[in-house]
C-alpha cells in the first residue's frame, strides 16, 4: 500500500467523503507532505474502488446533492476498513521498530 | 485554462474518463480559485502543475489501468469485476434469476423461437445435403452436362451426344479435357444363387477419369478393359459382398454377360442417380460408331480450368460441323448435324437445378416464420420492458448507463433464444427423418443430417434473431429519462403502441403471404389429382420379369412365353384380366422414332411415342378403343404387321381423320405396318404433360428376328391388388425361377409417386404456414389482450359513465380490425411479387389466382378478428369497480 493510498484510506474512515474533500482531509492528516493534484489523486481512488477498499455512497448526513453541482461521496467498505486497520498496525509495529533502534541508538550515544 | 485542462483529460481511457473526468475538472478548478488567491503567478503555476499532473496521470491510467467499468448493478454490490466477461457473467445470471420468475413469458417465447429455429435448421440440413455441399468429385466446378438442341427438327427440344461426337470432341476438343457418356437402366445381377434386377449405368470407361474420382478398393477401367469390367458401388459391395476385400477379380453375370469386376467406389461416388449399384464400363472405338440420327445419350465434360460452359458449347457445336465429313451418314443426318447445337451447363444446376425451387420455397417460407416468430417474440418484449419501465429509470437514476441496460435487457434474450436454440437442434432431430420419408426422391437427400453445420446454423440464426427481436425493445426501453419517475404512472403506452401495431401487421401480412402459397399448391394438388389420365389406377398391379431361358431367342418365342405366363396369371384367384406393355405408364417413358405414313413424302415422317402391347392391356388398364379394335392373340404370336395408335397420334399422322386401315412406317423400317384400333390417349409420366402420340406395336414386333420383348410389364386387374405380389413371385418362380420380379408396384402407388413432388411441398408448406397462421393469431391476441389490460382503468371509466357492454367490444374488436386490415392489404402486395417463385410447382392455377387470394384473407380476417373478439369480450366484463381500484 503506498502512502498516498493510505492516506486516502485514512480520510475516510472518519466517514463519507467527496473528492474535493479527500484531498484537503489527506493534506490535514499528512501536515501537509501529501497534497495531490487531481489526476493522481482520483487513480488512486479508482484504483481503491476497483480493488473493494472504497466504494461510491450517498453522503453521511442525508442531505442531498445540490442541484448543478455534482458530488460523489466515497466511503470505506468493510475491507477497506479492515485493510486500513491492517495498515495502520503494521505502520504502528514498523514505527515501534523504529522507535526502539532509534531510542537504543540515542542511549548507545 | 479549464479548457486546456479537459483537453488533457483525453488522455485517460474513456471508461475512466466518463467516470471521473468530471470530478476531475471540478477539483483541478477549485485548486485553480484557490491558487489565484494568492496571486496570478501561483495560478499559473497550478494550473501548468495541474495540467502535467492529468496528462501524467492519463498516461500512467493507459500503461497501467486502475479502474474498469463496473457491471450495471455494481454500483450498490461493490465493484469486484475485473472484465467485461464478468460483468456479462453478472448480467447473465442476473437475466435467469429474472427469467425463472417468469416461467410464462420464458416458455412461450423459447417455444416460439424454438418451432421457428427448428423449422429452419431442418430444412437448412436437408438444403445443405442437397445444394450447398459441392459434388463429391474433385474440381466439380468444372464439370458439365452436355446435350444437343435442333430447333425446327422434330427432336425433343434437348436430346443426348451421338457416339460419334464421344470419339470426335475427345480427340479434337481443346476446352473439353474429358468427356464421358452415360446411361441409366435395369439389368440383371447375378451372384450365385441371388438374383436381382438392379439399377446399373453403362458409361463410357471414362466416365470416372471425367468426374474425378478415384476407386476405395481396386482400380478404374481403362480402354484396353472393353467391355469386360465391372465398377461396384460401395452400397452393392457392403450388401452383396458383405465388404469383402476379396471381390476385386471376381467375374459375375451382369446385364447377361459375365463381367469382371475390377473396382468399388467410395460411399459418396453415387452416379446418375442415387440408386445406381454398378457400373459396366464400355470402350467406345471410332470403328464402332455409325453416323446415323440414334437416340443419343447424356454427356459429362471436365472443362479446362478458366474455360467457361458458354466457350464449351461453342467449340463442341463448331466440332460437330465435321461429323458428316468424317463419319459419313444421310442427307438428313447432314442436315440436323448442320442445325444442331451444343448446350452446356454445371453438372451440379443439371443433377440438382430441379430440387433447388421446392427447397427454395420451403426455406424461404421457413425463413418468413422465423420472421413472424421474431415480431412476436419483439412484441412480448415490449410489453415486458414496459412492464419494467420503472425499474429502468431506477436503475438509470442510480447511475447505469443506457448501454448497461440495453445489455442488461440483452442478455435476458440471449437466454432464451439460447433455449430456443437448443431445442430446435431436437426438434430439427425429430422433424428430419419425417421430413426424409415424406420427400420425394431428391440426389444427396440422403446425406442430410443434424450435424457440425447445422448447429452452427442454428447458433447463428439463435443469434440473429434474439439481437431482431430483442435489441429494438431494449433499446427502447432503456430510454425513458428520470423524469417519467415523477408520475407514478406504470409507463407510457400511446406512443409506442404504433411499433406493436406495425409488427402485428407484419406477421398477418407474412403469414398471409404464406398462406396465399399453400393455398396456391393445394389448388394445384386438386387439379393434379383431377386430371384424366386415359386409363384407370385403381385395382391394378404391375410388375416386370426378365426370362433368360435358352429357347427364347426371337420375338415369337418371347411373346409365347408372355402369353403362357399370362394365362397362368389370370387364373390366380380375383385376377380379373391380364395385360402386357413394355413402358408402363407413370413408371416409364417410351422410346421416339420416325414414323412415316403412306402420304407423306419419302424423307419426311414426324416423331411419336412408340411401345409394345398384348394381351388385354387396353381392357385391363381401362383405355378406351375409340376404333377398330385391340389386339389379338394371333396379333401376339406371328408378325401380321398390324399396330394400334393413340388419338392423338391417329390426329398427328392423319389429320384428315378415320386412321383404321391405314398405314405406316417405323424408323428405318421399309415394311408396312397397318393401323387396327384407335384407342384412348393417355398420359405416360408426368400428369402436367399433354398425353404425346403414342403407337403401339405388337408384342411379338415387326418381324420375328427384328425385336424381343425380353423384359415387358405385366398389368394385372384385380382387387387384390395391395396383397397379391407374393402369389405372383411364387408364380414367377415356378414359371421362370432365373427371372426375379422387379418394378412391383400398384398403379395407386405410382400415381402418389407421380405427384409426390407437389405433394412433399404442398404438404411442408401447408404446415409451415399453419405454424405462421397459429403465430400470427397468437401474436394478435397477445398485443390486443396487452391493449385491454392497459386500457382497464379507461375502459373501467367508460363502462362506470354508461358505455354498453357491446360499445366496449367493437372498440376493441375495431382496432383489432383496422391492424388486420393493415396486414391483409401489405400481405396481398408482398403475394403479388412473391408467388410467382412457386413456377413450375403449380398446375392450372395462375400464380395471382383470384379466388386463392380472395379465400385466404376472408379466412385471415376472419381469425384475426376472432382473435380480437376474446380480449374484447374480456374488456366487456370489466367491473368498474375493480378497475378503477387496480391503480
Amino acid at each position: 500500500m503506498s502512502t498516498l493510498e493510505y492516506h486516502v484510506l485514512l480520510a475516510l474512515s472518519s466517514g463519507p467523503l467527496h473528492g474535493y474533500a479527500v484531498k484537503d482531509a489527506v493534506a490535514a492528516d499528512s501536515g501537509g507532505s501529501q497534497t495531490p493534484r487531481a489526476g493522481t489523486l482520483y487513480r488512486v481512488v479508482a484504483r481503491l474502488i476497483t480493488a473493494g477498499l472504497v466504494r461510491e455512497t450517498e453522503p453521511a448526513d442525508g442531505r442531498p446533492p445540490h442541484p448543478g453541482l455534482e458530488r460523489r461521496y466515497y466511503a470505506l467498505t468493510v475491507a477497506g476498513r479492515r485493510a486500513l486497520a491492517d495498515e495502520a498496525e503494521r505502520l504502528k509495529a514498523t514505527a515501534a521498530i523504529a522507535a526502539k533502534r532509534l531510542g537504543a541508538l540515542r542511549t548507545r550515544s | 485554462m479549464t479548457r486546456i485542462l479537459a483537453c488533457c483529460l483525453w488522455l485517460f481511457p474513456a471508461a475512466f474518463r466518463r467516470r471521473f473526468g468530471r470530478e476531475l475538472l471540478v477539483q483541478a478548478r477549485r485548486d485553480g480559485r484557490r491558487a489565484r488567491r494568492r496571486g496570478r503567478a501561483a495560478a499559473a503555476w497550478c494550473g501548468v502543475m495541474s495540467a502535467i499532473d492529468l496528462l501524467r496521470a492519463g498516461l500512467l491510467e493507459r500503461w497501467r489501468p486502475t479502474w474498469h467499468e463496473p457491471a450495471v448493478f455494481s454500483s450498490s454490490e461493490g465493484p469486484r469485476m475485473r472484465d467485461t466477461l464478468e460483468q456479462w457473467g453478472r448480467d447473465f445470471r442476473h437475466a435467469a434469476r429474472s427469467l425463472r420468475r417468469s416461467p410464462g413469458f420464458a416458455a412461450v417465447t423459447v417455444i416460439t423461437l424454438a418451432l421457428a429455429i427448428g423449422a429452419n435448421a431442418a430444412i437448412f440440413s436437408v438444403v445443405d445435403a442437397v445444394l450447398i455441399r459441392p459434388l463429391p468429385y474433385g474440381h466439380a466446378d468444372r464439370l458439365l452436362f452436355l446435350t444437343a438442341t435442333a430447333p425446327e427438327s422434330d427432336l425433343p427440344r434437348e436430346f443426348g451426344l451421338f457416339d460419334e461426337g464421344f470419339v470426335h470432341y475427345r480427340e479434337r476438343s481443346r476446352l473439353v479435357e474429358d468427356l464421358a457418356f452415360y446411361n441409366a437402366y435395369t439389368g440383371t445381377l447375378r451372384v450365385g444363387d441371388r438374383v436381382e434386377r438392379v439399377r446399373m449405368s453403362s458409361p463410357t470407361y471414362t466416365l470416372f477419369s471425367t468426374l474425378g474420382a478415384t476407386p476405395l478398393l481396386g482400380r478404374l477401367p481403362v480402354a484396353e478393359d472393353e467391355s469386360r469390367v465391372a465398377v461396384i458401388s460401395h452400397t452393392l459391395w457392403q450388401t452383396w459382398f458383405a465388404g469383402d476385400p476379396g471381390v476385386i477379380g471376381r467375374t459375375y453375370q451382369m446385364d447377361g454377360d459375365p463381367r469382371t469386376i475390377i473396382g468399388v467406389m467410395g460411399p459418396q461416388f453415387r452416379f446418375p442417380t442415387d440408386r445406381t449399384l454398378l457400373w459396366l464400363p464400355d470402350a467406345l472405338r471410332a470403328a464402332d460408331v455409325r453416323a446415323e440420327v440414334g437416340v443419343g445419350i447424356p454427356a459429362v465434360a471436365r472443362m479446362a480450368a478458366g474455360a467457361a460452359p458458354d466457350d464449351v458449347a461453342r467449340e463442341l457445336t463448331g466440332l460437330s460441323r465435321d461429323l458428316p465429313d468424317r463419319f459419313g451418314g444421310s442427307a438428313p443426318y447432314a442436315r440436323l448435324i448442320d442445325r444442331m447445337k451444343i448446350v452446356a451447363r454445371p453438372l451440379a444446376d443439371e443433377m440438382l437445378g430441379s430440387s433447388a425451387r421446392p427447397l427454395g420455397v420451403l426455406f424461404g417460407a421457413a425463413a418468413i416464420v422465423l420472421v413472424i416468430a421474431c415480431a412476436n417474440v419483439a412484441n412480448l418484449l415490449i410489453v415486458r420492458g414496459e412492464g419494467r419501465h420503472r425499474e429502468m429509470a431506477v436503475r438509470q437514476a442510480i447511475g447505469a448507463r443506457r448501454g448497461q441496460l440495453v445489455r442488461a435487457q440483452l442478455t435476458e434474450v440471449l437466454w432464451l433464444a439460447a433455449g430456443a436454440a437448443v431445442a430446435a437442434m431436437g426438434l430439427a432431430r425429430l422433424a428430419l427423418p419425417l421430413f426424409l420419408r415424406l420427400a420425394p426422391e431428391v440426389p444427396r437427400l440422403e446425406d442430410a443430417r443434424v450435424g457440425a453445420w447445422t448447429l452452427l446454423f442454428t447458433a447463428a440464426l439463435a443469434l440473429v434473431s434474439a439481437l431482431a427481436c430483442g435489441l429494438p425493445p431494449a433499446l427502447r426501453s432503456a430510454g425513458p429519462s428520470v423524469t417519467s419517475l415523477r408520475d407514478g404512472s406504470r409507463g407510457s403506452t400511446g406512443r409506442r403502441r404504433w411499433v406493436r401495431d406495425l409488427l402485428v401487421a407484419a406477421q398477418t401480412a407474412l403469414a398471409l403471404v404464406l398462406l396465399i402459397g399453400a393455398g396456391l399448391l393445394l389448388r394445384s394438388h386438386a387439379r393434379l389429382s383431377h386430371v384424366e389420365p386415359g386409363y384407370s389406377t385403381r385395382d391394378l398391379f404391375t410388375f416386370q420379369i426378365a426370362p433368360e431361358q435358352a429357347w427364347l431367342k426371337d420375338g415369337p418365342s418371347f411373346a409365347r412365353f408372355s402369353l403362357d405366363f399370362m394365362d397362368r396369371l389370370r387364373a390366380l384367384p380375383g385376377v380379373e384380366s391380364v395385360g402386357l406393355i413394355e413402358n408402363v405408364p407413370l413408371d416409364e417413358g417410351t422410346a421416339s422414332v420416325r414414323i412415316r405414313t403412306e402420304e407423306m413424302p419419302l424423307d419426311g415422317g414426324v416423331r411419336v411415342g412408340i411401345t409394345y402391347a398384348g394381351a388385354d392391356y387396353y381392357r385391363t388398364m381401362g383405355i378406351r378403343v375409340l376404333a377398330g379394335r385391340p389386339f389379338t392373340r394371333e396379333d401376339a404370336v406371328s408378325a401380321l404387321g398390324n399396330v394400334v395408335v393413340s388419338r392423338s397420334a391417329a390426329k398427328r399422322l392423319w389429320p384428315d381423320g378415320n386412321a383404321v386401315g391405314r398405314k405406316l412406317q417405323v424408323g428405318r423400317l421399309k415394311t408396312w405396318e397397318t393401323v387396327v384400333g384407335v384407342v384412348e390417349d393417355v398420359i405416360q409420366i408426368d400428369f402436367r404433360q399433354p398425353a404425346q402420340a403414342l403407337v403401339y406395336l405388337p408384342m411379338t414386333g415387326q418381324s420375328p428376328d427384328q425385336w424381343a420383348l425380353t423384359s415387358p410389364a405385366y398389368v394385372v386387374k384385380t382387387a387384390r391388388a395391395e396383397t397379391i405380389a407374393p402369389d405372383i413371385r411364387s408364380l414367377v418362380r415356378e414359371v421362370a425361377p432365373e427371372a426375379p420380379m422387379y418394378r412391383a408396384y400398384t398403379m395407386s402407388f405410382l400415381a402418389a409417386r407421380s405427384m409426390r413432388d407437389l405433394s412433399f411441398t404442398t404438404l411442408t408448406l401447408s404446415m409451415v404456414s399453419l405454424l405462421a397462421l397459429i403465430l400470427g393469431v397468437v401474436g394478435l391476441y397477445g398485443a390486443l389482450s396487452y391493449v385491454v389490460a392497459e386500457r382497464t382503468r379507461e375502459i373501467g371509466v367508460r363502462m362506470a359513465l354508461g358505455a354498453r357492454p357491446e360499445r366496449v367490444r367493437r372498440m376493441i374488436v375495431v382496432q383489432g380490425g383496422q391492424v388486420v386490415l393493415a396486414g391483409i392489404a401489405a400481405g396481398l402486395i408482398a403475394a403479388f411479387f412473391s408467388t410467382r417463385a412457386l413456377g413450375r410447382l403449380l398446375f392450372g392455377v395462375e400464380s395471382l389466382d383470384v379466388t386463392t387470394f380472395a379465400a385466404t384473407s376472408a379466412a385471415m380476417l376472419l381469425t384475426g378478428l376472432l382473435a380480437s373478439y376474446l380480449p374484447a369480450r374480456r374488456a366487456s366484463s370489466v367491473d368498474p369497480i375493480v378497475s378503477l381500484r387496480s391503480e
